[in-house]
């Protein structure tokens, strides 16, 4: 699993010229690395994460996401990498608040045409893995920040992703469940699986084997 | 397969928890699925209506009247026409004796009749035997009138005992209490044995030879050409005429089979033939002076009047189920506009456009099927038992309209959940993930 980006440009519409979020980003990350994006505040670090994720498309320059060039995939390919490949874990969690626990986690094998009863064990195993044994009923009204990033992680994780991208996972969690969440998040990444990871704590970053560092929208090594 | 029942059971799960969107946007698909019922179920009561008339007395009939309606230009020009008379009926039955019926009738109004002491009002109608061979059913007791009480203008009737009338609602009853002129006589003879007895009418004494029942109206074949003609005693045609029950020239109604539908126009031809060697008649202009009414005109006329009328309807229908279709798609898109965080999560863990489109299409189709079920339930209610406990007839609701009924609901929300479930796959994922 490679992520190669070559003078990655991302404008917004708005105004006579755009407004630039990225502006010629380049880079590589290999399988299993632990990549921690960090800059302040609206330096484009979003949005790269969800170019890297499929989730958005790129104004300029160049992506390849395990050897396939990004531009050139089609809807139905992107969704099924994102299914497949990519698992998200973000700072407002996402999940569907109606929802179980379990039935979160269930909710990517279901896209994946799982088995109804391979699907539940699965989802059950993993809620167990991230310490959510005994609250799969539990909606995430019902449960803590820390949980419900708990609930997330495991939902990340369904389909046996090969990266998992976290947006800011500890923004909303007080520090003990941040720590929590990190040492998880590093636990996988022992596993092999990659992490990109944007954040803004600085002791998370130095945690990282490498950092990617944005100022405006550019690379600041 | 397993997308599709996913998509089922979230939809289940939303349906469940906006209950006051889903029912009103269900409502209106329900009214159409009612409206279209009714509509349908009235076209084919007609049909059905046809088809038991064709069966009673087949299509080969006529009905020669005179014309009263002649318009002259001024009074000097009047002549009245001809009145047709019983002599005329005898000589046309003898130059067309090939006709299954011919029977002609002439009727009195508000007749005195005494029996007992006491004295009501009546209707007498002076028949011929032939009377008999026409295509209502009644139960006969005693005998009917022969040839010998027509030929010999005697004095003898039979009586209508009326049959219970089905229930009615308030508003009938009491326009039946205002023109029910002869309800005395009704009951006189519904409890009294009468056969055999003498009675006075107008002050002539009758024998009552016979009492016809009418049929429970719930064993009548019913009929679109008003069949219900209101009977009371029928006596010769040529008593009534002799004694001077009718003006010497009020005119004869005569109903005429033919007996065979393949010679009907022929016989029409040889009838008007007949008129015009015996009064001048004449085929074209105002200059008619008689009116022969086909009775398979005056069905295609009534039918065709009745399919105008349900068109009307159904094409209510149509409109309800469009206004009901449009509901679905205004929810559906409020209902995309409302979610789109949940479609930038679905789509961020992996669900395709095409997951999101069959997401809100199921939605919108169950919400027509539940329309279309709840619609046919109402429909099915308000035809058979409402409507007989309001006194009207039951609709014909075959087993097959309520289920083309919830179809154009299904079909209805699905055409219109198209451009909804379109806009939401159609969000980009990160920029649905934004919303707030």
């Amino acid at each position: 699993m490679t992520i190669r980006c070559s003078d990655l440009v991302k404008t917004y519409e708005g105004g006579k010229a755009g407004w630039p979020a990225l502006r010629g980003v380049s880079f590589e990350i290999k399988a299993g690395e632990f990549v921690a994006v960090t800059g302040h505040s609206g330096c484009g670090k979003s949005t790269l994460l969800n170019i890297i994720g499929l989730l958005d498309d790129p104004s300029g320059g160049q992506y390849e996401f395990n050897g396939r060039d990004v531009l050139s995939m089609s809807d139905q390919e992107r969704s099924s990498a994102r299914l497949g490949e990519i698992g998200f874990v973000f700072q407002a969690f996402h999940l569907l608040n109606r929802l179980s626990s379990i039935e979160n986690v269930c909710l990517p094998m279901m896209y994946a045409g799982a088995d109804a009863r391979e699907m539940k064990a699965r989802a059950a195993s993993l809620l167990h893995k991230v310490g959510l044994k005994g609250k799969e009923r539990k909606t995430p009204l019902e449960l803590s920040g820390g949980e419900r990033q708990r609930v997330a992680i495991a939902r990340a994780l369904a389909n046996s992703p090969k990266i998992i991208l976290a947006d800011e996972p500890t923004g909303n969690l007080d520090s003990v469940s941040s720590r929590e969440i990190v040492d998880m998040l590093f636990g996988l990444n022992a596993e092999g699986i990659t992490i990109i990871m944007v954040t803004h704590d600085k002791e998370i970053a130095a945690r990282a084997r490498r950092n990617i560092r944005l100022r405006d929208g550019r690379l600041e090594q | 397969m397993r997308a599709l029942l996913n998509a089922v059971k979230t939809g289940f799960s939303e349906i469940w928890g906006h209950k006051t969107r889903s029912v009103l946007s269900f409502l209106a698909i329900a009214v159409g699925s009612v409206v279209f019922i009714d509509a349908f179920s009235a076209i084919f009561a007609t049909y059905n209506r046809l088809q038991q008339q064709k069966a009673v007395s087949g299509m080969a009939r006529l009905k020669l009247t005179q014309n009263s309606g002649l318009a002259y230009a001024s009074t000097e020009d009047y002549t009245p026409p001809p009145p047709i008379q019983y002599e005329d009926v005898v000589n046309l039955r003898e130059k067309m004796p090939e006709l299954y019926m011919i029977s002609p009738e002439v009727r009195t109004w508000h007749n005195v009749f005494e029996y007992g002491g006491r004295r009501m009002v009546t209707s007498l109608t002076g028949v011929t035997p032939e009377w008999i061979k026409r295509d209502y059913i009644y139960m006969l007791r005693g005998r009917f009138l022969d040839w010998h009480d027509v030929d010999n203008k005697l004095r003898v009737c039979v009586l209508m005992r009326k049959s219970a009338l089905p229930p009615i609602n308030g508003f009938y009853k009491s326009r039946m209490r205002q023109w029910n002129y002869t309800a005395n006589f009704d009951t006189m003879v519904d409890h009294n044995d009468l056969l055999g007895k003498t009675v006075i009418i107008d002050g002539f004494t009758f024998t009552v030879i016979g009492i016809l029942e009418e049929l429970p109206y719930s064993k009548r074949p019913s009929t679109i050409l008003g069949s219900n003609q209101d009977y009371k005693v029928l006596a010769p045609v040529t008593t009534l005429s002799h004694y001077g029950f009718v003006r010497p020239n009020q005119s004869l109604e005569v109903n005429i089979d033919t007996g065979n539908e393949r010679t009907f126009e022929e016989s029409i031809r040889r009838l008007k033939n007949f008129l015009k060697i015996r009064f001048g008649y004449e085929e074209s202009g105002d200059e008619e002076y008689f009116i022969i009414e086909n009775q398979l005109d005056l069905i295609k006329e009534r039918i065709g009047d009745s399919i105008k009328a349900s068109l009307v309807t159904i094409s209510l229908g149509m409109l309800a189920f469009i206004a009901g279709g449009i509901g679905i798609m205004n929810v559906t898109l409020a209902t995309v506009f409302a979610r789109t965080k949940e479609i930038g999560i679905r789509r961020a863990i992996g669900a395709s456009r095409g997951d999101i489109m069959l997401q809100f299409i199921v939605e919108a189709v169950m919400l027509g099927l539940i329309g279309g079920v709840l619609g046919s339930a109402i429909g099915y209610l308000w035809g058979v038992p409402v409507k007989v406990m309001v006194g009207m007839d039951a609709s014909h609701i075959k087993p097959w309209m309520p289920l083309v009924s919830v179809f154009i609901a299904v079909m209805t929300a699905f055409v219109f959940a198209i451009y909804p479930a379109w806009v939401a796959a159609g969000l980009k994922p990160a920029d649905a993930l934004r919303a707030e």
